[in-house]
């Protein structure tokens, strides 16, 4: 049966997992508007320009990041209802206040003892899980099979615009940084060693602090490709892989996720 | 002419950024040979250029929300009925407790309990009335 192959811890770990990679967005610190406000600055730099404030115009990045805003929050949204769909306390029904009715006084010349009343609350509470189990695999089946194809499209674009255009911006960035050092070399605006060393040093502390955003988000951009990895997994044994099967490769998406998670976490502390 | 997709600006701003290298690189290989003024005009060429592949850059990502829209209303639409599914769940809940108020009320009335009858109705009423034990699932 198609939706008995779905597992729901299977689902719900791996939507866990991706919840996690996916929200990492939110701590990479950097932006097509900080982009700008940077480049802006740089030029002040280059040209001693000095204004009471800062006037940069940056309509089309703070465009860009507005795009990225919806993706990342269609995506996240997805995955938060898809974890909390599969979560079993969604199916665990508090049956108190039936058992307290069951054993009110008030039942007269019947009465039915406290434990037998909860025997009777817990096989009902059996069945009902039972059968609610049985509805949420079926939803989650008819999810991720309608999911697939939009939730790939938004995870692939949203890697596009994090690994190619983010760290794109990053690679002209270093070119300015590169023209802005060379020039003052070659026009000898320097003259004492320690103006040399300083600036030479600045360069490089500048280009790590690049490298290490760029290792930043392409790390992340790897986690969205395992995430559309698992996503597909998820799609294409939906109807046929045994509830083992399915747990043990869905948890090497999901220990890949975690493990770029770390090597994520270390670049930013 | 076609409109530009996010992918052909990707390279566009590509050749951008090689083109300002390159022009960087001839800069200083001639350094000596260029007048001041051929210099600072290829200086300033060099910046434009990069300036405009960053441009194009952040352009080629807006250019992605025309190319989503349809996956985009989709996992909306996806999303809400999730959202739905769950609160028929929590439903069940709320319906265990209503089923529980009443049962009181049903033994009031068979013990012809006034008092007990007008306390089981308030009671059926209030927990009709409360919100579904899972309302708070954010999204």
């Amino acid at each position: 049966m198609l939706s008995s192959c779905v597992n729901l811890k299977s689902v719900g770990d791996f939507s866990a997992a991706s919840i996690t990679g996916i929200i990492n967005f939110e701590r990479i610190n950097y932006s097509f508007s900080q982009h700008c406000l940077d480049r802006c600055e740089d030029e002040a730099v280059g040209k001693y320009d000095l204004k009471r404030a800062r006037e940069c115009s940056c309509a089309l990045y703070i465009e860009a990041d507005s795009v990225t805003q919806v993706i990342y929050n269609s995506i996240e949204g997805y995955f938060e209802g898809l974890g909390q769909l599969s979560q079993n306390e969604l199916t665990t029904y508090n049956s108190d206040a039936v058992i307290r009715a069951l054993t009110a006084e008030e039942f007269g010349p019947v009465r039915i003892d406290e434990q037998t009343a909860t025997a009777f609350m817990s096989l009902s509470n059996t069945l009902l899980r039972a059968s609610t189990d049985f509805y949420r695999r079926k939803k989650l089946a008819k999810y991720i099979e309608r999911a697939n194809e939009p939730i790939q499209v938004l995870l692939t674009k949203f890697e596009q615009i994090v690994g190619s255009n983010l760290t794109g911006e990053l690679k002209f960035k270093r070119e300015r940084m590169y023209a802005h050092h060379m020039d003052m070399k070659m026009n000898r605006t320097l003259t004492s060693d320690y103006e040399k060393g300083k600036a030479t040093s600045e360069y490089y502390k500048g280009l790590k602090a690049i490298q290490r955003k760029d290792m930043e988000l392409k790390i992340f951009a790897q986690s969205l490709t395992q995430i559309a990895e698992g996503h597909q997994l998820l799609f294409l044994n939906r109807t046929k892989l045994s509830v083992k099967d399915l747990q043990g490769m869905l948890q090497s998406y999901s220990g890949n996720v975690n493990h770029l998670m770390s090597q994520f976490n270390k670049l930013n502390n | 002419m076609a409109n530009l997709n996010s992918v052909q600006a990707q390279q566009l701003s590509a050749n951008f950024f090689y083109l300002g290298m390159a022009i960087g690189d001839f800069r200083y290989e001639n350094w000596d040979r260029l007048s001041l003024e051929d210099n600072k005009e290829l200086s300033d060429t060099q910046n434009s250029i990069i300036r405009t592949g960053e441009d194009i850059l952040a352009f080629s990502s807006t250019l992605v929300m025309d190319e989503l829209e349809e996956s985009l209303t989709q996992i909306s639409t996806i999303t809400e009925e999730i959202k739905r599914t769950m609160k028929t769940l929590g439903n069940i809940q709320k319906g265990l407790n209503i089923a529980a108020a009443l049962l009181i009320l049903g033994v009031a009335i068979s013990n012809r309990d006034t008092k007990g009858i007008s306390a089981s109705i308030k009671e059926v009423r209030e927990t009709w009335k409360a919100p579904l034990v899972r309302s708070n699932y954010t999204f």
